[in-house]
């Protein structure tokens, strides 16, 4: 496979939350607010680069009885100064994602990834594929996040520039939103949908069935 | 034997390494991180001052209260600021409020914990704490979310264990400017 197509395929081919379904928790409890998601999002592409390039690099010192361990111990230290980099830098963020931030820890599509590609890959297919990975995984979360935003409490909520807020309200549906949507039963009910229309999509892909 | 011993130096050395890493950026974050938290303290008893001129902190750390700051007016004592540290669903929780000489609460705000966004977070809102203005002189603090009428019972379902810390902490506060009875 191309170094390109280690970048693609977690984009769309390979996702992480509508194909292979992974990360739900944080899917489901941060994609209350577009910023939240792009903040989680973010987070996560760094963790997931990181740690998968330095679990590559450690691939064949690592002894195989205590991998698991060892990438436990690199995943929490990228994590660790994740928080510790939001926490100084950009504190609003921080804030809003409250525990789901420590919690990429033991977020699947990070260990999932060291197990299934970076432990057994180079270096740069490794970055590649983490950056992909990433990148998927905060498509998804900000399109989940957008759609709960905008019919759950008809604002799209963006990060504060100048004199722009950061907050869009759309008339009409500020007024009236589908509250359902903001709470988690409204997030599972909309990845059901989701999910649907993306193995729909997939299955008329492959000629099969739709 | 030789096979163990090796194993524990890798692990060893990987950790090393990852700690390394991190004391690093702490040592970059960490002033930073420090600054924030005390503009955001700053804020918090700008916020519940009610105009009052904020007077000395008074340090107590008896577990519930960490400290108390009196409110003056010209006239002398108007009430007290007092922080609170109380537990969460996501764990610790610091409250800042400020109360009336008789214990009752003028304004109340969460500053740092880690509740659940979505959930435990409303309480940051500054709807959350209005159920409890008023309160705690002559018609006491809510202790129970049974306490509350059918719309804030309502307004905070699903996260009960943060209700509980807020109002268990709001009722300590209370109960401490009680005790004080209008002195510095």
């Amino acid at each position: 496979m191309s170094h390109i197509k280690e970048l693609t395929k977690g984009i769309f081919k390979e996702n992480p939350t509508f194909i292979i379904m992974l990360g739900m928790c944080p899917t489901l409890g941060v994609s209350t607010q577009v910023s939240n998601a792009l903040g989680m999002g973010v987070s996560v592409i760094f963790v997931l680069t990181c740690s998968n390039i330095f679990i590559s690099l450690l691939r064949k010192i690592i002894p195989d009885s205590v991998r698991i361990p060892s990438y436990i111990v690199i995943i929490a230290s990228f994590v660790t100064i994740v928080e510790m980099v939001l926490h100084a830098f950009v504190p609003s963020v921080y804030e809003a994602l409250g525990v789901y931030l420590p919690l990429i820890v033991v977020n699947c599509i990070i260990l999932g990834r060291a197990e299934a590609f970076a432990g057994k890959n180079g270096v740069l297919d490794s970055a590649l594929d983490g950056i992909g990975m990433g990148i998927g995984f905060t498509m998804s979360l900000s399109f989940i996040a957008l759609i709960r935003e905008i019919f759950g409490a008809g604002t799209i909520t963006l990060f504060p520039v100048g004199s722009f807020s950061g907050v869009i309200t759309i008339p009409g549906l500020s007024e009236s939103p589908v509250r359902v949507l903001t709470l988690a039963a409204g997030a599972l009910l909309l990845m059901g949908y989701l999910k649907a229309f993306f193995q729909w999509k997939t299955a008329r892909g492959k000629g099969g069935e739709a | 034997m030789t096979r163990y011993i090796k194993t524990g130096v890798i692990l060893f050395l990987i950790c090393a390494v990852c700690t390394a890493l991190c004391a690093l950026v702490n040592e970059v974050t960490a002033p930073r991180i420090a600054a924030n938290t005390e503009n955001d303290r700053l804020a918090a008893l700008a916020d519940v001052s009610g105009g009052f001129t904020i007077g000395e902190q008074v340090d107590v750390g008896d577990g519930s209260i960490n400290y108390y700051i009196p409110l003056t007016d010209g006239s002398g004592i108007a009430g007290y600021i007092v922080e609170l540290s109380t537990s969460g669903y996501g764990g610790a929780m610091t409250v800042v409020a400020s109360y009336k000489s008789d214990g009752t609460l003028m304004e109340a705000k969460l500053t740092s914990n880690s509740e659940t966004p979505g959930l435990g977070k409303k309480a940051e809102e500054g709807w959350y704490m209005d159920m409890f203005k008023g309160l705690g002189g002559s018609s006491p603090l809510p202790a129970s979310k049974s306490d509350l009428s059918p719309e804030d019972n309502a307004a905070v379902s699903g996260a009960s264990v943060t209700f509980g810390g807020v109002s268990s902490a709001l009722i300590s506060g209370s109960e401490f400017v009680k005790g004080l009875g209008g002195a510095v």
